[in-house]
């Protein structure tokens, strides 16, 4: 009977199919881009700079004693051994970049300049089997060349290389392709300027050079005054702020919830789990923005699958309702016949989720291709279908389906055999 | 033996008594006729025997049953095991073909059996119109259909609201035929009509006027033999 129904009224379901369709292809669009546009807004704002500071724990407790400015070191360094590290925690996938620094004061034709040590864009082969390339070439992605190029440390063949900043290069006359010599605190060496840049802040007045060059000069084989990182994370929450003021207090439930969440701070708490006597924390404005925006980016997609659903929901009540009134007489006749209301409605139901499966089905297909869409529209690069997205649409068409035909089933049951068989 | 007893039943709408203290009693194997005009509360008599309504007063006894006192569950059930129904206007489901119709009586019955609806359709003469859709059948095909899908459940008592009211004479005396034949088999039959052709046929006749039973009279005539060609069928 349910075949001869779907073969011989296959334009009445394949409407109802249709409306099905719609609204899972458009929940599935709007899950799949909600789900990933924290990562796609996270990588977005890459651009404003890493969101976790790693200090040593005297550098943090002294920092904020006596109000040291970051990255100032005190005496107190981290292993550069342990950099690695940081891509072994929980979150590790979260982890997109990072770059140690090493700052000394050297002498330059007589006059003091900060030297920093970094990694430009440094490559490393993880014990995952994974590779990454960090270093604040992409972490700084805002600075820019007056003159030169960056500096490129798997292209480059010479190592005593520098990049100046442009205030620094105008006050002491440095040109790109110039020599210039300087003296630290432990060595002295020769660097060639490879390009001056703009980053509109302080380090405009620094010279930046491989790690292991300011390490030389400053005598500090082996350690880094810090690590910044750029790590993808989840909005804060109460939980997550109870977390980052004192651990200890979370339940053992909350801690297990808690550490096992990107939270910005149950990643630095790993980071501080791995860097010995290090002290991490979270660039405060970087992290808020970044929560901030990604909340109203969610709600905002949450808000448009719910009312896509309440649409297809409504289309559902109305197409069911007006295919349960064309087939009265039907309906009557089989209750005439002895057919019980659960009877009637098991099968009213059974043709409804059958054709929302199929509807379902379709739309998650189409919905995944709206998601591609809606992300090489919006940013620039393709949405990651998770796979927790086909139950919540299964669920949610059930839903809908369902709350689309209590009308029609509550008109099932007040229909009476003997009004609808005699036309009154 | 009274398989069917209405003792002083009533249905009132409102200030409309449609039906009226009516006493009627039908016997096992009996065929009887009920004619009246318009308005006379022959269709509300056949609700109520048919287990679609309940009366406002009296009782209704079907097969030792009362029925005006069972809820509608139960009035379903007694509907799906004692009576089969047939319409003035067939009322078959237009996407099922003629063996999925009588099947599906089956189905809310029992349990669909493809073999047995085919002999019902035999024997109402349309084993070779099985597979055809409702549309694809004469009005006299689509009420043998309706008879057949009546009959599949061996029903103690058949019901049928003016059976022949939609068709031609012909088709009217194959409908007939299959009447008779049920009775032969023993099949009790109360049979709605306003053709006096139709009602001349069965054993006994009541005429219902303004929801009273106005008078009642026995077909001395009555043989129960099959008065047409069996080949009409």
């Amino acid at each position: 009977m349910i075949k001869g129904a779907f073969v011989r009224q296959w334009k009445k379901m394949a409407m109802i199919a249709f409306t099905v369709a719609l609204g899972a292809s458009l929940a599935t669009a709007m899950l799949s881009v909600m789900m990933d546009v924290g990562d796609k807004v996270n990588q977005e704002l890459k651009a404003y700079g890493a969101n976790i500071k790693v200090v040593p724990k005297e550098t943090s407790i002294i920092g904020e004693l006596y109000d040291v400015s970051d990255g100032e070191s005190v005496g107190s360094y981290l292993k550069e051994s342990e950099l690695g590290n940081i891509k072994t925690i929980f979150w590790a996938f979260n982890i997109v970049d990072y770059t140690p620094f090493v700052s000394t004061v050297a002498i330059l034709d007589g006059n003091e300049v900060t030297v920093t040590g970094t990694w430009f864009n440094h490559h490393m082969e993880l014990p995952t089997g994974e590779t990454l390339d960090a270093g604040i070439n992409s972490l700084r992605s805002w600075w820019s060349l007056t003159d030169g190029a960056f500096i490129d440390e798997q292209d480059d063949a010479e190592r005593d290389v520098a990049l100046v900043g442009e205030t620094a290069a105008e006050k002491y006359g440095i040109k790109t392709g110039d020599k210039i010599h300087l003296d630290g605190d432990a060595a002295s060496g020769d660097f060639t300027v490879k390009g001056i840049f703009n980053s509109g802040d302080e380090e405009e007045d620094k010279i930046f050079v491989y790690l292991d060059s300011a390490q030389d000069l400053a005598g500090l084989e082996g350690k880094v005054d810090s690590i910044e990182v750029s790590a993808l994370t989840t909005p804060d929450n109460e939980l997550a702020e109870k977390a980052a003021r004192d651990p200890s207090s979370l339940s053992i439930n909350q801690y297990e919830t808690w550490y096992c969440t990107a939270y910005v701070s149950s990643i630095c708490y790993q980071i501080q789990e791995v860097i010995t006597d290090s002290v991490a924390s979270a660039v405060r404005q970087v992290a808020d923005s970044e929560g901030s925006i990604l909340e109203k980016t969610q709600l905002l997609m949450i808000l448009i699958t719910i009312l896509s659903l309440i649409g297809a929901s409504l289309g559902i009540c109305n197409l069911v309702t007006a295919s349960v009134m064309e087939r009265s007489g039907e309906i009557g006749l089989m209750k005439a016949v002895g057919a019980n209301n659960q009877a009637i409605i098991a099968l009213v139901l059974t043709e409804i989720v059958i054709t929302a499966i199929v509807g379902g089905i379709v739309g998650f297909f189409a919905g995944c291709g709206f998601a591609q869409i809606i992300g090489n529209t919006v940013f620039g690069d393709s949405i990651e279908i998770r796979a927790l997205v086909a139950p919540i649409v299964a669920v949610l068409v059930v839903i809908v389906t369902l709350a689309g035909s209590i009308p029609a089933i509550r008109l099932l049951l007040s229909l009476k055999p003997t009004e609808v068989l005699h036309g009154r | 033996m009274s398989l069917l007893e209405l003792k002083d039943v009533s249905k009132i709408y409102g200030n409309l008594h449609a039906l009226d203290k009516v006493n009627v009693q039908v016997n096992k194997g009996e065929w009887l006729a009920i004619m009246g005009p318009s308005g006379s509360g022959k269709s509300t008599m056949m609700n109520i025997i048919g287990c679609l309504d309940k009366p406002t007063s009296g009782e209704v006894w079907l097969d030792g049953v009362d029925i005006s006192k069972e809820n509608n569950k139960s009035l379903t059930k007694l509907r799906r095991d004692k009576i089969g129904l047939i319409f003035q206007q067939f009322h078959l489901v237009s996407y099922l073909t003629a063996v999925e119709n009588v099947m599906m009586s089956q189905y809310y019955h029992s349990m669909p059996d493809e073999k047995e609806a085919m002999e019902a359709l035999d024997r109402v003469g349309l084993a070779d119109r099985a597979r055809h859709l409702p549309s694809q059948l004469s009005g006299g095909e689509q009420q043998r259909v309706c008879v057949a899908r009546a009959l599949i459940n061996y029903p103690e008592i058949i019901l049928a609201d003016e059976p022949t009211g939609n068709l031609d004479e012909a088709n009217e005396e194959i409908v007939v035929e299959l009447f008779r034949r049920l009775h032969a088999d023993g099949t009790t039959l109360v049979v709605v009509t306003h053709d006096p052709e139709v009602a001349e046929v069965a054993q006994r006749t009541i005429v219902l006027r303004n929801g009273h039973v106005d008078h009642e009279h026995v077909n001395e005539n009555f043989t129960g033999h099959i008065k047409y060609n069996e080949e009409a069928v």
